[in-house]
């Protein structure tokens, strides 16, 4: 049979974002994609190099829309690390705060996209709905909702408000309710198995190769995560596992890994873990100053040379390459967002043999947001 | 093994990168443009498995490009930045695609952004660009201001809106 063209996006409930993958089909398999990018291009490096160091931390939350924190809090370190600045301990664990509920609510939304492509439309809801009461949290914290420029060179902007840690404990209480209730309807649900298990496979021997990072690495089998393997803000401090497959703890290891159902576990897991964290921090954040004694914003220059840092993501390894050259602004940044590798070459390897039916749940279980593809 | 067993063995001097937030080391090296591919080869044969970024640098003042290929090893715990430069007059390398296949998409990007060829990659369509006629953007002498200007200043917002 003649092959015919499919075009999966821009404006498609099927992809995660403004970005198209045009895919050849023979009968209902895909025999080829390829992925088109360029719908969000605003050119952020480029502007960032005609901003002072300090006006980027308004722009750059702009790269990942879902979960913008990581790249203030990858920045703020990179620029850290160029002028030597310790910070103080209680801006590491406010920074934990915001990265840990900023995970959650990413985890949020890729399994609301994820459930959303296999017809269970009640869980898109909920998750939604249930990521607002982390919004009001952030919004309580850093008066933003989506886009927060909370997390500084030097600490953090403000210090926590009152009474934001018992409302901390309260949601994390609710969302902890709430998971059981995500288990019966999705993560133990028969269409779940059906359609996530064995599918979209990532040969194993190559996922590292390939530049896979983050939940869609450990859904391989890796226990790596940047913040175990290169850890940041008060992370060395608390208790927490890296769920990775075939440890998925009170949910059975269907399948053989590196598919569709091992990458949401993952996700699943990666939430519980979350909400240990933040408890652990609730307990255990000190007192002191929130952010160190800065100079004067408008004359601040950063001494040259290189500097790379990293966080885990929601998606997997964000980083930053920030280059100075000892002026008022940067000379070069560059962005390493992780769906660069999944939402390109990893998806268009791993597409070939997929039914079309399966192409949008795959493209979900990467978690690709395209924002941070073309920046 | 680790990075610095691997840089004498090598040969290659390095320097230490300031670190402050993470805790891992991050080595830089400026390396030779032929020897480049061979000792990506050597460290992928010693554990730097995870090819982590390509980026490019617009030495405009050195008249140079600089790549810097960005390597991690899970078992060393270690980053490399691995530096070459390319005359900015005349910018070509050959692409290391066939290493690790992500770099196909990073040399794309480059020789979009910046105009540098990678021979041996047959996929250096636009990825992100469309109907692209100027310099490379990402360039240091493109002036985004100006191609505003140029570009979409003289057009009014709507049809005979110019007009009083």
């Amino acid at each position: 049979m003649k092959e015919f063209e499919l075009f999966i996006g821009p404006q498609h409930v099927g992809v995660t974002g403004n970005m198209m993958y045009h895919i050849w089909v023979d009968g209902d398999t895909v025999v080829k994609a390829e992925t088109n990018v360029g719908y969000l291009h605003r050119g952020f490096e480029k502007l960032m190099e005609r901003r002072s160091w300090l006006m980027n931390i308004a722009l750059i939350p702009r790269i990942c829309v879902p979960e913008p924190d990581v790249n203030e809090a990858a920045y703020a370190m990179a620029v850290e690390s160029l002028m030597g600045w310790d910070i103080p301990e209680r801006a590491k664990y406010i920074r934990t705060i915001i990265l840990e509920l900023a995970r959650i609510s990413g985890h949020l939304l890729a399994i609301s996209g994820y459930a959303g492509a296999i017809g269970l439309y009640t869980l898109p809801n909920w998750a939604i709905g249930d990521r607002d009461y982390i919004l009001d949290l952030f919004e309580q914290l850093t008066g933003g909702r989506v886009y927060h420029i909370f997390i500084f060179p030097g600490g953090v902007r403000w210090d926590l408000p009152d009474g934001f840690l018992r409302k901390l404990g309260k949601v994390l209480d609710y969302l902890e309710e709430r998971m059981k209730l995500y288990d019966e309807v999705m993560f133990r649900n028969e269409i779940f198995f059906r359609r996530a298990i064995d599918i979209g496979v990532i040969p194993k021997d190559k996922a590292i190769e390939w530049g896979v990072t983050g939940p869609n690495l450990r859904a391989c089998g890796y226990p790596y995560d940047v913040r175990k393997t290169d850890p940041y803000a008060a992370y060395p401090d608390v208790e927490f596992e890296i769920p990775h497959y075939p440890k998925f703890g009170e949910f059975e290891a269907y399948g053989h890994g590196c598919d569709c159902y091992s990458r949401m576990i993952v996700r699943r897991l990666e939430i519980e873990q979350s909400i240990r964290i933040l408890r652990q921090v609730i307990e255990k954040i000190p007192d002191g100053p929130h952010i160190l004694k800065l100079p004067n914003p408008i004359a601040w220059k950063v001494p040259a040379g290189y500097a790379y840092a990293r966080v885990e993501s929601s998606k997997g390894e964000f980083g930053y390459l920030v280059i100075s050259d000892g002026g008022k602004m940067p000379y070069r940044v560059h962005v390493r967002g992780p769906s660069y590798t999944h939402g390109i070459n990893v998806m268009e390897a791993i597409a070939p043999g997929l039914n079309i039916a399966d192409f949008a749940p795959t493209a979900f279980s990467l978690d690709v947001c395209p924002p941070d593809i073309e920046r | 093994m680790k990075a610095e067993e691997l840089f004498k063995e090598l040969n290659v001097e390095y320097e230490m990168m300031k670190v402050k937030g993470n805790e891992d080391p991050r080595y830089r090296v400026k390396v030779n443009a032929d020897k480049l591919e061979d000792i990506i080869v050597k460290f992928k044969e010693n554990g730097f498995r995870h090819f982590v970024a390509l980026s490019c640098v617009d030495w405009i003042k050195d008249g140079k490009f600089e790549l810097i290929y960005h390597l991690f090893s899970y078992e060393t715990l270690e980053d490399v930045f691995l530096s070459i430069y390319i005359p900015r007059d005349e910018p070509k390398y050959r692409s290391l695609r066939h290493l690790f296949p992500q770099i196909e998409t990073y040399e794309r990007e480059i020789h979009e952004m910046f105009g540098v060829d990678f021979e041996g990659n047959d996929r250096l369509i636009p990825l992100i660009l469309e109907d692209w006629n100027d310099m490379p953007p990402m360039r240091k002498d493109f002036d985004t201001e100006k191609y505003a200007k140029e570009k979409y200043g003289s057009i009014p917002p709507v049809e005979g809106g110019d007009e009083e």
